[in-house]
């Protein structure tokens, strides 16, 4: 994809695009590509039991709950080209479970986190919007828009500083860009030349307001032009596509250390929250919200495996089994979870 | 023992714990290239080198989310604020981001942070820059605050605050900066002494006595301890005797050593200079109330600065901060109660 050029979104690509992008001179890795679709299916039947779960209102799911169903080929693809023992670590924002699970979390305690039990990652003290990990270089979900921003900052100057070739990706919406914050981490992190992805998950509204209504430049990865940044826009439901480019990137960055702005195009298929699930024909058609699905990132990677003979319907089909089981089990392990108890109330506030 | 100003007792801090430790940094607006906007950092750039003093853009919410991911991954930075006042572009992440990373996270990270500047009335900088706002700081579960008052705690707090696990605000009284020793030493005789063992710090959560009395407990913290100093100076001459407790740390609080004096002297006077509607006085009152109710003689009286932004003309901003008459006054409010 070109750099600096609005790309159509990526709801209106067609298929032609897909096929484009997937014509590498790389050879194609199954094994890899297999493992980051059985992820995505993992992270969506987590996410939609999630859904189910929070509905039903018995399993402890309060307050905020934002599901990352239909993004799952960001997260997937981007974490999934991180290495650890370089140093390389993420920080991410509310709808945070994904990161968690491509990162290999285990999902027992992220639902455990999510339905508030002493066996959550975070004790039960965080919830949904404060998933970490920190053995995995997670550096958590936070709730503010935006406010992860300047934190990644601090995170790839620590890499600078200690002179490791490792990068930090700061995963946020295009929501966050409206923030003065956002500007001002933009601004600093090129200065520095500090090692931080900046990933845009480009899913066309924040909260129930469309890009066209909140920012004045609807192609926003020109808007880092302004930071003099490298940037780039890309099909952000396209696992190969996101894998690739991120790979490419992040051995980039390594070489000559500096921040980058990749725009991953996506959609989601949930409410902003899954409290405001009923408020979405306030801002978005239904019609729209199922032309989106057309471009699934599950399907697309389905199509892709099936045409390079790396998987099967059978296999397809158990996957999905096994990633549905999982989540189950992880809610079961959260509902037999006991409760924080009373005195971890006042424990963790400092160290 | 060395005799020094208040700001160079913060130059020794700072000095020390960047060559003891290589993960402090300090970074903020002028620290580096112009030797810091007040001259605390003056020659660190040569020696230090630009990795360890940073220069930025004027970005708080940069430079303390910079400070907070910093401290996330392990390094220990200091972050200057040219003056407190501008921690407010940036509370978003001091206030919603750092106090609460450690307790939202069930204790997996911690955010060994300063941020540190000149606060307080100072003269005529008028509303934006003459002001104490250690209540929006205090408010915040997850934070440490403290107000050095001397020369040997700007020295001692500011070490012990770099040396903190946590997020800690260090609220540096910028109206007795540049005292002279001997200016010190007339306010109180020593005052201007700091220890000069590089392994000296002041806990942190310790209130001290500046000065002993019996008749009358006089609370405070920062620029306001001094004054109060002066205050019991004042007393003195007619008689009273004025005890004064430096709180030197508003989060964690010591209320132990002020209750302590309470039952001796069965009288508080609490003395502050920002707004008192709300503010930390308010908080010190209610305690004595709930924890010291039957060791006072008179109600608690408060001292504290007028409810206005801080007016320019010097004829208005006298009137709208205490000094040490105001505090005398108060003093014989509450010895005139039976």
């Amino acid at each position: 994809m070109a750099k600096g050029t609005a790309e159509a979104p990526a709801t209106e690509a067609g298929d032609a695009e897909i096929s484009a992008n997937t014509v590498t001179e790389k050879p194609f890795d199954r094994e890899k590509y297999r493992r980051f679709y059985e992820q995505m299916v993992h992270i969506r039947e987590f996410e939609e039991l999630c859904a189910v779960a929070f509905k039903k209102g018995t399993h402890g799911i309060g307050g905020y709950l934002h599901l990352y169903s239909g993004e799952e080929a960001i997260a997937c693809g981007i974490i999934g080209a991180l290495d650890r023992s370089k140093g390389d670590c993420f920080i991410g924002h509310y709808r945070d479970h994904g990161y968690a699970l491509a990162a290999g979390s285990d999902p027992n305690e992220v639902m455990a986190e999510i339905c508030g039990k002493a066996t959550g990652c975070s004790k039960g003290k965080g919830g949904s919007m404060h998933i970490c990990d920190a053995a995995r270089g997670f550096y958590g979900g936070y709730g503010i828009v935006g406010g992860n921003v300047p934190i990644a900052l601090g995170l790839g100057w620590a890499l600078k500083y200690k002179k490791l070739d490792g990068v930090c990706v700061c995963f946020f919406g295009d929501g966050s860009m409206n923030q003065g914050g956002f500007h001002e981490t933009l601004n600093m992190a090129q200065l520095y030349r500090v090692p931080v992805l900046f990933v845009l998950e480009n899913n066309g509204y924040a909260m129930g307001t469309s890009i066209e209504r909140s920012h004045a430049n609807p192609n926003l990865a020109s808007r880092v032009e302004s930071y003099a940044m490298k940037y780039d826009t890309i099909d952000g439901q396209n696992i190969v596509t996101v894998h690739e480019r991120a790979t490419e990137i992040v051995e980039e960055m390594r070489r000559n250390p500096a921040p980058f702005f990749l725009e991953c195009k996506t959609y989601r298929y949930h409410g902003h929250g899954a409290a405001d699930e009923a408020k979405q024909t306030v801002y978005r058609s239904r019609e729209e919200i199922e032309q989106a699905k057309q471009r699934d990132p599950l399907v697309i990677a389905e199509r892709l495996l099936l045409e390079q003979g790396a998987i099967n319907d059978e296999e397809i089909e158990r996957i999905r089994k096994e990633a549905l089981a999982a989540a189950e089990a992880s809610l079961k392990f959260s509902d037999e979870s006991p409760n924080p108890s009373p005195d971890e109330l006042l424990k963790d506030v400092y160290a | 023992m060395a005799k020094m100003r208040y700001i160079d007792a913060l130059t020794l801090a700072l000095k020390e714990e960047i060559e003891r430790d290589p993960n402090v940094f300090i970074v903020g607006e002028e620290v580096a290239q112009y030797n810091g906007t007040i001259e605390v950092t003056k020659g660190f750039l040569e020696k230090y080198g630009p990795l360890r003093l940073v220069d930025t853009p004027i970005s708080e919410a940069g430079i303390i989310g910079l400070g907070i991911g910093a401290a996330m991954a392990g390094l220990r930075p200091v972050c200057e604020m040219m003056r407190m006042d501008f921690a407010l572009p940036a509370y978003d992440q001091i206030a919603q981001h750092a106090a609460k990373i450690r307790y939202m996270f069930g204790g997996q990270f911690k955010v060994p942070m300063v941020v540190r500047g000149p606060s307080g009335v100072v003269n005529q900088l008028s509303a934006q820059h003459s002001q104490s706002l250690e209540t929006l700081f205090c408010h915040c579960p997850g934070l440490k605050v403290v107000t050095p008052a001397t020369p040997a705690d700007a020295k001692g707090l500011l070490k012990a605050a770099i040396r903190d696990d946590n997020p800690v605000i260090v609220l540096e009284a910028l109206k007795i900066h540049f005292l002279k020793p001997d200016q010190w030493d007339h306010i109180q005789p020593g005052l201007s002494e700091v220890p000069e063992d590089p392994e000296f710090v002041t806990p942190l959560g310790q209130a001290q006595v500046l000065r002993e009395g019996k008749d009358v407990t006089l609370i405070s913290y920062s620029t306001m301890s001094i004054t109060c100093l002066r205050a019991a100076n004042l007393l003195a001459q007619e008689g009273i005797s004025a005890e004064v407790v430096d709180l030197r740390s508003l989060l964690p609080l010591d209320m132990a050593t002020p209750l302590a004096s309470i039952k001796k002297t069965h009288r508080a006077v609490v003395v502050q200079e920002q707004w008192g509607l709300y503010g930390c006085g308010a908080e010190i009152s209610a305690q004595i109330s709930e924890r010291a109710f039957y060791d006072l003689d008179a109600p608690v009286q408060r001292v504290a600065g007028a409810f206005v932004p801080m007016p320019y003309s010097k004829a208005l901003e006298t009137l709208a901060y205490p000094n040490e008459n105001d505090v005398v006054a108060a003093v014989k409010r509450a010895l005139a109660a039976k």
